[in-house]
């Protein structure tokens, strides 16, 4: 039984298609371009391209074929093509291609080996206690003693393995609301900013204001012919660029005015959404808990993401407040850092009756089928190590378990992830 | 066994060496390295992340042609003999097609060679392997130390066992092929059984072994 606790067997074989990025090889490739080659390309052990660069000029001759090796096999060759007069410069390019090409498989198979044998070393080291734990536990009469240890080594190690989860969990939420924070100290700066500017004209402006009725007051004293008065205010008038100034501090007071509203419109959506006001279960319409993620991340998603909207109008549920933006927060985020350059998300709602179905989808890569039991798992990513804790979608998990629903994965129309969310609802 | 495809008529197979921590393990690896003709064999890959000591693993790759065509691909592995990377030690056994016991002959490390031993059996019926059946040779290293174990010694409690011994020196480079190419006909045997590598792939014992230890020739 302990075997199958253990994914990943150490040796299986890997491709060279999954080892190699296209980010890694490409740009060796073209530098081979402008180092003087007119053709640079990897094919694959059946002849097929996998990589390739050319420039616009054509191909040119076949300089140099070099055998690209892993674990000590040719799993791919380079070619390196070009005018017949360059060989004697190309020859030596195409080496030094190859080494490079190598050194990057070869790196990239220790780190693929290293994350595997991590992965299998902290999914199997709790694992293996239990496992140890039951067996002693069968020979009781001999072990007794031992096992009573064991079983304690297992209690305090599973504790401690929940520690440290929800310790990384909590951290993920803080990570999750330190991106949305940014984000919205900027929608807030961005008014804030105008606000101030347009004060400090105003101010300028009050002064002239002031200026022009010092004016009036002086000479008013003076008991001056009319007609020199008003000649001479009408001069300071111009002077002071009144005409100008009065017709623009009608916008700054408009604009100013919105501004503010703006912001105050901000900070009651992150109260709503943080639901800090409020202390035990609150009733939420989980439409309006996604509208609101949503206007939270205007910032992210403005102009970057398109968002297809679908919502059908939901009973209200009763739950810990900040949970279903939770929820939303990390999957809306999640999909934004999958689904590529032109991200697009579908959001809809609908109720059945007895359940509320959400979907969230993308259309980035899906995830694999292969993948679909890890997601949810604490520590799972599909980043590259060091780039993400991977409890996202755990924190996902965590607070749907809390609303009592289900989460699964499912493909979206078109490739592309669709998260589902089932929660039930009705029963009052 | 990793991988066996008929249909691309490639066979993979796995070796770990296994045994304490600093047994010499490593070394036995890249003395083969060193000893063994180019053709045939792949680079050393060391996985290690600080000093002498195997963090993760080693491997060194050998490749082989049956006359049927049969591609056989043999990966040596090293495992950590540290207690703490028993989870990597596990995920390294897993499929092992044949074992080399490193043991240290220093006295002063008896103990851990045991330890590692017992560890061993039980992992390996952990991942569901018979240490009864699986090829396994047992190397005492470092036969060069002063503080070494006598031979009669190693001999009375191992020959019982009926455990192949083999006596190494590998930091010199002795015993290193020996000790490879006894596993290797243990291997054979074992493979032959099943997948009848002389009657249908026409490899003889002596052929695979010759194939996986052929010595470089003196320049
Ligand atoms: N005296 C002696 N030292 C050896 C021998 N083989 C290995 N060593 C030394 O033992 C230490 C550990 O060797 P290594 O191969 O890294 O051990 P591993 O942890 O089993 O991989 C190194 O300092 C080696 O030089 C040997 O045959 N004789
Ligand atoms: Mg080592």
């Amino acid at each position: 039984m302990s075997a199958d606790t253990l994914h990943f067997v150490v040796g299986e074989e890997k491709k060279v298609r999954e080892l190699l990025l296209d980010a890694d090889v490409i740009p060796l490739l073209k530098g081979a371009l402008a180092a003087g080659a007119s053709c640079a390309r990897v094919t694959g052990d059946d002849g097929e391209e996998l990589w390739g660069a050319c420039a616009p000029a054509g191909r040119g001759e076949l300089i140099r074929t070099l055998p690209l090796l892993l674990e000590g096999e040719p799993v791919a060759h380079l070619e390196l093509f070009g005018a017949p007069e360059g060989r004697e410069r190309l020859e030596p390019l195409a080496s030094l291609l190859i080494v490079a090409l190598d050194t990057v498989l070869r790196n990239s198979l220790k780190r693929v080996l290293t994350t595997e044998i991590h992965t299998s070393v902290v999914n199997s080291s709790h694992e293996e206690l239990v496992a140890m734990n039951a067996e002693l536990t069968k020979s009781e009469a001999r072990y007794r003693e031992l096992a009573e240890n064991l079983e304690l080594r297992v209690k305090e190690r599973t504790a401690e393995l929940r520690r440290t989860q929800a310790h990384l969990l909590q951290q993920e939420r803080m990570a999750a609301v330190g991106q949305l924070a940014a984000g919205v100290a900027h929608e807030i700066n961005n008014p804030l900013g105008f606000i101030t500017s347009n004060l400090h004209t105003l101010q300028k402006y009050v002064a002239r204001f002031c200026a022009m009725l010092q004016f009036y007051r002086e000479h008013l004293e003076l008991e001056q012919p009319r007609e020199r008065l008003v000649a001479e205010a009408e001069t300071k008038w111009r002077e002071l660029k009144l005409p100008h100034v009065m017709a623009d501090v009608g916008d700054l007071m408009a604009q100013s005015l919105a501004g503010a509203e703006r912001v105050s419109r901000i900070v009651a959506d992150l109260k709503g959404f943080s639901h800090v006001d409020e202390s035990g279960d609150s009733v939420v319409d989980l439409n309006q808990e996604l509208e609101r993620t949503l206007t939270l991340l205007s910032h992210q998603l403005a102009g970057r993401a398109e968002i297809v909207k679908e919502l059908q109008p939901l009973p209200e549920i009763k739950c810990q407040g900040q949970l279903p933006g939770q929820i939303f927060l990390n999957l809306i985020q999640n999909a934004l850092t999958h689904a590529g350059a032109s991200p697009r998300i579908t959001l809809s709602s609908c109720f059945d009756g007895e359940r509320i179905r959400i979907s969230i989808a993308d259309n980035g890569p899906g995830i694999p089928s292969a993948l679909r039991g890890q997601i949810f798992d604490p520590f799972f990513t599909t980043l590259p190590v060091g780039s993400g804790t991977g409890m996202g979608l755990a924190v996902v998990w965590e607070a749907v378990l809390k609303l009592q629903g289900t989460v699964a994965v499912a493909d979206a129309p078109g490739g592309g992830a669709d998260f589902i969310i089932t929660i039930p609802a009705g029963r009052n | 066994m990793i991988e066996f495809d008929e249909k691309e008529r490639r066979m993979v197979l796995k070796l770990v060496y296994y045994g304490p921590a600093l047994s010499g393990k490593t070394t036995n690896l890249l003395q083969l390295h060193d000893l063994l003709t180019r053709q045939g064999r792949g680079e050393l890959m060391v996985l290690d992340t600080s000093g002498d000591r195997t963090i993760y693993f080693d491997l060194l790759p050998f490749f082989l042609t049956a006359p049927s065509g049969l591609k056989i691909k043999v990966k040596v592995y090293t495992v950590p003999g540290q207690v703490c990377h028993d989870a990597t030690r596990k995920a390294v056994l897993q499929r092992a097609d044949g074992v080399v016991f490193v043991a240290d002959s220093n006295r002063a490390e008896a103990g851990s060679n045991v330890t590692s031993f017992d560890n061993l059996e039980r992992n390996l019926s952990l991942v569901g392997l018979d240490i009864d059946s699986i090829p396994l040779v047992i190397q005492f290293n470092k036969r060069d130390l002063p503080a070494a174990v006598p031979e009669e010694e190693i001999r009375t409690t191992w020959d019982p066992t009926g455990i192949p011994v083999v006596l190494a020196s590998a930091l010199n480079g002795v015993g290193v092929s020996e000790t490879f190419a006894v596993l290797a006909g243990l291997v054979y045997d074992r493979i032959d059984a099943r997948f009848a590598l002389a009657a249908t792939h026409g490899l003889t014992r002596e052929r695979f072994i010759a194939q996986l230890t052929s010595l470089k020739e003196e320049p």
